[in-house]
């Protein structure tokens, strides 16, 4: 039932837990309770769904809400219901792993074909609607710079720095912790969303179909994506905008129950209007992708001129904290430049002082990316568990 | 009171146990060491093939800024702002985006009963 994630949280310790302790070291909020020795719980209130414990328990005592079985397969097998699906971009370079495939092997076109065999109407991609979240956040992260720099007709625009809204972990602590931020958050849903609104509506058009009839699926590196889909204010075209989720160890699974030779499937391409994408998407799934998409758009938009080279080195990196100042010549101030001052977090224990500094007047950033998950979602809590590194 | 007194120095043969198991417990402690050292390389290592992966494919993909896609355009132009590529438009405004916190009770009435408050988005 969709009160079921956020009444109980996604995550939780089972009975195999050896109270080892290590997972209350990795939670980023000290929703972990329990002492040595002891079995552990989780505290819903303060959990932001990341599943990192999860990921990271030595014993592997600690499981997510499955959607599977109650919602996914009973849509697939309903002969009423068009059953859509989205894969994220960090799901395409870890899903082969559970195959025997190198991490970031990519297997973006043999997962078309999987979820096709698995009885899905329609292959979409989460990146079509991240490339719709660059054009969405990116504008209004310029009315937010018009805003600030005094240009008239931008007076309705939130305040800077803007803050990314991809990540609903990040959003639940900001929820939780800092209600007085978030009016910094872009208010520009996360991809998964987009995807499902628009699926509902765009696509229920395209194809001739009743909304009412799609079931809109998602496939996520990421346990807080199965929170994010079930809360309540996601329905603005009349219906549930994602109706289930699935990590990526769950796709394997269906995979591998199904008996699909996965590794020897032919390469299958997505469908048409909601199922293209660009470079700028694909880096979304890695900590400073959707800061250096950002750039690429804003960067055109702004100056007007077609930028030369799109890498953006400087946002790139796993250190959990990075700065970095971008010149941008703008078009509407008569070429003059802007220094654009970006600043990209991985790692909610990290969060913290930024958000401190923004409130109390001393942030200097114009857009600050936050991811909850070190390194971003290609080490999401929804990834293949990695026993090889104890 | 000859009993009590320690004779100096020490033997050959207790140099030498000494010395070997002092040997073994820093090999020992090296290999212990190495396993640690390679887990936790190995740890990050994973993570940095996949970002890897991601960088690979955004370098072969035709187009690479999000503005381009035509599938984006065609939204845009045909749905979301008929006519022309308006980026934040009211249609896009009403389906892709949302509040956050207390704002949400309010929210979501007012996208159940449309039309009676259709200004507010601009707040945020």
């Amino acid at each position: 039932m969709s009160t079921a994630v956020l009444n109980n949280g996604v995550i939780h310790v089972s009975d195999q837990c050896k109270a080892c302790d290590h997972c209350t070291s990795i939670c980023p909020t000290g929703a972990i309770q329990g002492r040595l020795g002891e079995k552990h719980h989780i505290e819903i209130r303060k959990c932001i769904n990341c599943g990192q414990c999860l990921i990271n328990c030595p014993f592997g005592a600690i499981d997510d809400f499955s959607m599977v079985n109650e919602r996914i397969r009973k849509a697939l097998d309903n002969p009423h219901q068009f059953v859509v699906v989205q894969e994220a971009p960090a799901v395409r370079v870890a899903l082969g792993e559970e195959f025997g495939l190198a991490p970031g092997t990519n297997v973006k076109n043999k997962m078309y074909a999987a979820l096709r065999k698995l009885g899905f109407d329609k292959v979409y991609d989460t990146e079509f609607a991240a490339d719709l979240t660059i054009t969405e956040e990116g504008t209004e992260l310029i009315h937010r710079v018009f805003n600030a720099l005094g240009v008239p007709g931008f007076e309705h625009a939130g305040p800077l720095p803007q803050f990314t809204s991809c990540c609903p972990a990040w959003v639940k602590y900001a929820e939780d912790n800092y209600p007085q931020i978030l009016p910094h958050i872009s208010t520009a849903k996360s991809p998964q969303q987009m995807f499902g609104a628009v699926s509902k509506t765009y696509l229920a058009e395209k194809l001739s179909l009743d909304p009412g009839t799609i079931y809109s699926v998602s496939v996520m590196p990421c346990t807080a994506k199965k929170y994010e889909c079930d809360r309540p204010e996601f329905i603005a075209s009349g219906y549930k905008d994602v109706d289930a989720v699935m990590t990526t160890r769950e796709l394997a699974q269906m995979i591998k129950t199904a008996g699909i030779d996965f590794v020897n499937l032919p390469d299958e391409r997505a469908d048409q209007f909601i199922g293209s994408s660009t470079g700028a998407a694909t880096i979304f799934g890695v900590t400073g992708g959707v800061m250096e998409a950002a750039l690429r758009t804003a960067y055109e938009v702004l100056s007007g001129e077609a930028l030369g080279k799109v890498d953006f080195q400087a946002v790139r990196g796993l250190d959990p904290v990075r700065e970095a100042v971008v010149e941008v010549p703008v078009k509407a101030l008569g070429g003059k430049t802007l220094p654009v001052s970006v600043c990209i977090v991985t790692g909610t224990r990290y969060v913290a002082p930024i958000i401190e500094d923004v409130l109390a007047d001393r942030s200097n950033y114009h857009f600050i990316e936050v991811m909850n998950c070190p390194g971003g979602c290609i080490n999401g809590g929804g990834q293949p568990i990695r026993r090889d590194t104890y | 009171m000859h009993i009590f007194a320690e004779k100096a120095g020490m033997t050959r043969r207790q140099f030498l146990k000494g010395s070997g198991l002092l040997a073994v417990t820093v090999i020992v402690s090296g290999i212990f060491a190495k396993i640690g050292i390679d887990a936790f390389a190995a740890g990050d290592n994973y993570i940095a093939q996949r970002a890897a992966g991601l960088y690979s494919l955004d370098e072969k993909m035709a187009l690479r800024k999000s503005h381009e896609n035509p599938e984006i355009i065609e939204i845009y132009r045909e749905f979301l702002s008929p006519g022309e590529e308006k980026y934040l438009s009211a249609k896009a405004h009403h389906l892709l985006h949302t509040k956050y916190g207390k704002n949400i009770p309010a929210f979501i009435e007012e996208l159940k009963a449309p039309g009676q408050n259709e200004n507010s988005h601009e707040a945020a």
